[in-house]
């Protein structure tokens, strides 16, 4: 059994940025990736300006083949079911456009720790003051015993279920599934991600081009058809704003995502020896980026492991306290208070909207409120009022809440 | 079959060719032009060294006999500095002896292409003396004074000490440094290569100002003395060169009869007024000392001290009635007043007063004070910052200027800090510049445009037990140090995890240029790497 310091479960941008941390601090870390690197991921790759800096600053400057075609994009365009578009710049300029098979190949590279690939995680035991894990490679069962293990193994994260087994169920699951399409004739502004405030469309439609070819994207509440769901935007595409693609090709894609915790403040951190980070942890940006915060809560999760052995205090109690920065950034995102008064996102939507006509704005807004009404069923309303009242008067967000 | 590699040892072939960064270079962007608009493409926080070769280097020092200490005992205590936000581990540690022993580690070194960290005090904040693997290079092994002149004025030392260790031999003969910084723990040779500001910086210049002459182990092994007269070039770079082109074994400094200090402090309510009034004092050399602390930004102590009772009585009466400010009764008034005001505010007014009660006795400290006059200031002084100010992290961006930019430049980083924080204390302070001196200055924190006098503020949060995360304390530096990419000022601590700052304010062909030079000096880039380029 091979014994090292820290277990790292994933081998994301979350992994790589942990692992940066506690390899420069010298702890032997071994990160396990169930595919073989470097693997396929299914996401935009569309990072936001902080995320970008967080790269340069940590792992330098980005190669060329961790970028698709465009390499940047601009900004987000908003799109409302009245035909009004707001197109958005990104604070500082563009952003890239990640290839995320090779980009996070890169970084995890960049990390210097040592990497396990084909190597799924099965389980763990927290035995106090270590951890046993167990995985399998080739089939094969192998252990691991570490100081202390690190979940970044996104939303459907096996880490989350090894500690708390009811999670999964506790909260409501999406499907986003996109379809790659050659393009016959498209309107829509290569340099910006398109998004559709739409409540006949879905919970989450975007569309974006990448290699020449045109992204056409859904989300939806688990159970639904993808199939239909899809054929239902690229109708709305054609007909609305012009968009005449080819059918999908073969490779289309889809994943679970949990939208949700960082709503309403309903993050899940870990227990014992064991944290959880990144998307797992329930971390993802508006607009659906949740590459920057699962980089910036990786690395946290990593410091936090670092200063827990130097200041000889419990893991969690110090992860907990650092992380409260990065859970006050992300849920400001979707705090509505912080939205109207503030500038909590990389783009600025109250200048765009007062860019616009008094009638547009108005459109916007009620065009805003009718796709919001789609989330009712969830009852995120009162939570999400609730963490807006707390962020004043406590500074932050109720740290009772997270998991 | 599955795959295990690590950096060392590679047992796969790696579909992505990823070239290694050489250290200084800054690549091209593939991503867009205008993507992190004027941030560098240059990766801020060093990767870990990977160790290739330390066995034969090892080996190498061995034969030379060079005492290197390897374990996680011998290399934990190393782990951070006072920043207390980055975190790197070395290889092993040298505790320096003597500059034979550290020519022999650097030549070793240079062959075999290891990176050297030297520290000091270890007070960096940005991890400049915090190694990612190699070897360390403790400086305090050196610490001894080798001679006192007391007709000269002048002290040779080996420049591990530090400051207060240097003053309390000083004192021996009724002697005294010139300045230094306000730190029991900073070692003379540190400072010599970043400033050092006193509270009498506005008149006697910064502490690297002070050096006659130094003692020298270039990175490639060579001793060398450098000065003025000797070897000038040298000397110009090494002074003030954030360690990139030799380490400082031994410094001859300029010294002063020993004197206490009588010291006035004024009460302002308004940063600017506070600022206006320590910059006409500096003009017009009416103090030996002064600088400005803050409580709150609406709570400002300006201080005034003297070494002479002639300089205090002509103070009195040429410039003290022009002073803004109130005395502590008159301040203490006109904050009643304030918050009867505005009674919704009764917290601030209660940490003011608790601030007030916890730290004014601190520097009336009564084994320090005779017949009114304050004796040891650095001991104070030091003893006061970390007991108040300070904490297991020290986190303390700072904007430096010339005169007229200085108000706007504060002003500015309060606002930053307001943002992030709920209290934290500004220290402001003038550096008297030497015009012989410009070529030292050249890219340090003396900005390019200073005359006469740079002036630096150094916005410390008060963290006061909490714990914050890395990325927090880098956002917040990182909105105070864009406030200076805007103003054209420099920075203090622009090294380390903040270097990416120095080609922004700098532009690329005075780096550039640098880099050439330190790459002559350090062929295999192995002396404190990761600091500036």
């Amino acid at each position: 059994m091979r014994s090292v310091d820290v277990v790292i479960v994933g081998a994301s941008l979350a992994a790589a940025a942990a692992a940066k941390r506690l390899v420069d601090a010298g702890l032997e870390t071994i990160v396990l990736e169930r595919k073989e690197l470097p693997r396929h991921k299914i996401c935009s790759g569309i990072l936001s300006p902080r995320g970008h800096r967080f790269l340069l600053e940590n792992f330098g400057p980005l190669p060329r083949e961790t970028l698709h075609e465009p390499t940047s994009c601009r900004g987000v365009t908003f799109h409302f079911p009245s035909m009004v578009s707001m197109p958005m710049d990104f604070f500082g300029g563009s952003t890239p456009h990640l290839h995320r098979k090779y980009s996070d190949h890169w970084a995890i590279q960049r990390s210097g720790a040592e990497v396990h690939d084909q190597t799924s995680f099965a389980g763990l035991e927290d035995k106090g003051d270590h951890v046993l894990v167990h995985a399998r490679q080739n089939g094969e069962p192998v252990e691991y015993r570490a100081r202390q293990v690190i979940g970044a193994d996104g939303p459907s994260s096996l880490v989350v279920r090894a500690v708390y087994p009811d999670y999964t169920k506790q909260i409501p699951w999406f499907f986003v599934g996109q379809k790659f399409h050659e393009i016959i004739e498209c309107p829509l502004d290569t340099d910006y991600f398109h998004f559709w405030f739409h409540p006949g469309l879905g919970h989450y439609t975007w569309s974006h081009a990448r290699d020449g070819r045109q992204i056409v994207g859904v989300g939806f509440k688990r159970g639904d058809n993808f199939a239909k769901k899809h054929a239902v935007v690229q109708q709305y595409l054609q007909d609305r704003h012009g968009v005449h693609l080819q059918p999908a090709g073969d490779d289309d894609e889809g994943c679970a995502e949990n939208f949700g915790p960082s709503l309403i403040n309903r993050y899940v951190f870990g227990k014992g020896n064991v944290l959880v980070t990144g998307q797992a942890a329930g971390f993802l940006n508006m607009i659906g980026e949740g590459m920057s915060c699962a980089l910036h809560s990786g690395a946290i999760s990593g410091e936090a492991i670092v200063e827990a052995r130097l200041r000889n205090r419990p893991v969690q109690e110090m992860y907990r306290r650092m992380i409260a920065s990065e859970v006050r950034r992300c849920t400001d995102q979707w705090n509505p208070v912080k939205i109207a008064l503030d500038k909590p996102h990389e783009a600025d939507f109250p200048e765009a909207l007062m860019a616009l006509s008094w009638r547009d704005r108005a459109k916007v807004l009620r065009d805003m409120w009718r796709f919001i009404v789609l989330f009712k069923e969830f009852k995120w309303g009162r939570q999400m009022a609730r963490a807006a009242l707390q962020r004043p008067l406590l500074g932050g967000y109720s740290m009772q809440r997270w998991l | 079959m599955a795959g295990y590699y690590s950096p060392l040892t590679s047992t796969r072939t790696l579909l992505l060719k990823i070239p290694p960064v050489e250290p200084g270079t800054v690549g091209p962007c593939p991503v867009a032009p205008d993507a992190l608009q004027g941030i560098k493409r240059q990766q801020t926080n060093p990767a870990r060294w990977n160790g290739a070769g330390w066995q034969d280097f090892v080996a190498a020092l061995r034969t030379s006999s060079v005492e290197l200490a390897e374990g996680a005992a011998a290399c934990g205590v190393y782990a951070t500095d006072a920043g207390g936000t980055a975190y790197g581990l070395p290889h092993g540690v040298v505790l320096a002896r003597s500059a034979g022993q550290i020519s022999l580690l650097l030549k070793a070194a240079q062959a075999h292409r290891v990176p050297v960290t030297v520290r000091g005090g270890g007070l960096t904040t940005e991890g400049e003396s915090v190694a990612f693997g190699g070897v360390l290079l403790d400086m305090s092994g050196m610490s001894r004074v080798l001679n006192v002149d007391a007709q000269a004025l002048t002290v040779r030392a080996e420049a591990g000490i530090y400051w207060h260790a240097l003053a309390e031999e000083l004192r021996r003969e009724n002697l005294d440094y010139l300045s230094a910084p306000l730190n029991l723990t900073s070692s003379v040779g540190g400072t010599l290569g970043v400033g050092g500001i006193d509270v009498n910086s506005a008149r006697l210049g910064c502490s690297a100002d002070q050096a006659l002459s130094l003692q020298v182990v270039t990175p490639t092994g060579e001793i060398v003395e450098c000065s003025d007269g000797e070897n000038p070039e040298l000397f110009q770079r090494v002074i003030l060169g954030y360690g990139q082109f030799g380490i400082i074994t031994e410094a001859t400094l300029r010294v002063r009869p020993y004197t206490p200090l009588a010291m006035h402090y004024y009460y302002y309510s308004s940063l600017r007024t506070a600022i206006e009034d320590l910059q006409m004092l500096d003009r017009n050399d009416a103090s030996d000392y002064s600088g400005i602390l803050t409580i709150m930004d609406c709570a400002v102590n300006l201080l005034v001290a003297f070494d002479s009772d002639e300089r205090e009585a002509a103070f009195r009466k040429n410039w003290e009635s022009r002073l803004r400010g109130y005395g502590e009764f008159g301040f203490a008034l006109c904050m009643a007043g304030h918050y009867a005001l505005r009674p919704w505010k009764f917290r601030e007014a209660l940490y003011l007063l608790q601030r007030k009660r916890e730290v004014f006795p601190e520097f009336r400290r009564p084994e320090y004070m005779r017949e009114g006059k304050m004796h040891d200031r650095s001991v104070v002084f030091s003893r006061a910052v970390w007991k108040h100010w300070g904490s297991r992290q020290m986190v303390i961006p700072d904007l430096a200027t010339s005169a007229d930019k200085f108000i706007e430049a504060v002003e500015r980083g309060n606002a930053v800090c307001r943002k992030y924080f709920v209290h934290y204390t500004l220290y402001c302070v003038g550096i008297k510049l030497r015009p012989d001196h410009q070529p030292h200055y050249e890219m340090s924190c003396v900005p390019p445009d200073a005359e006469g006098w740079a002036y630096g503020c150094e916005f410390e949060p008060m963290i006061e037990g909490g714990i914050y995360s890395r990325d927090h304390f880098q956002s917040f530096k990182n909105a105070i140090y864009d406030v200076g990419v805007d103003m054209g000022a420099s920075y203090y601590r622009f090294g380390g995890m903040m270097k990416g700052y120095i080609r922004r304010v700098f532009g690329d062909a005075l780096v550039d240029r640098h880099l050439a030079m330190k790459r002559r000096a350090d062929p295999a880039m192995i002396l404190n790497r990761d600091v500036i380029f």
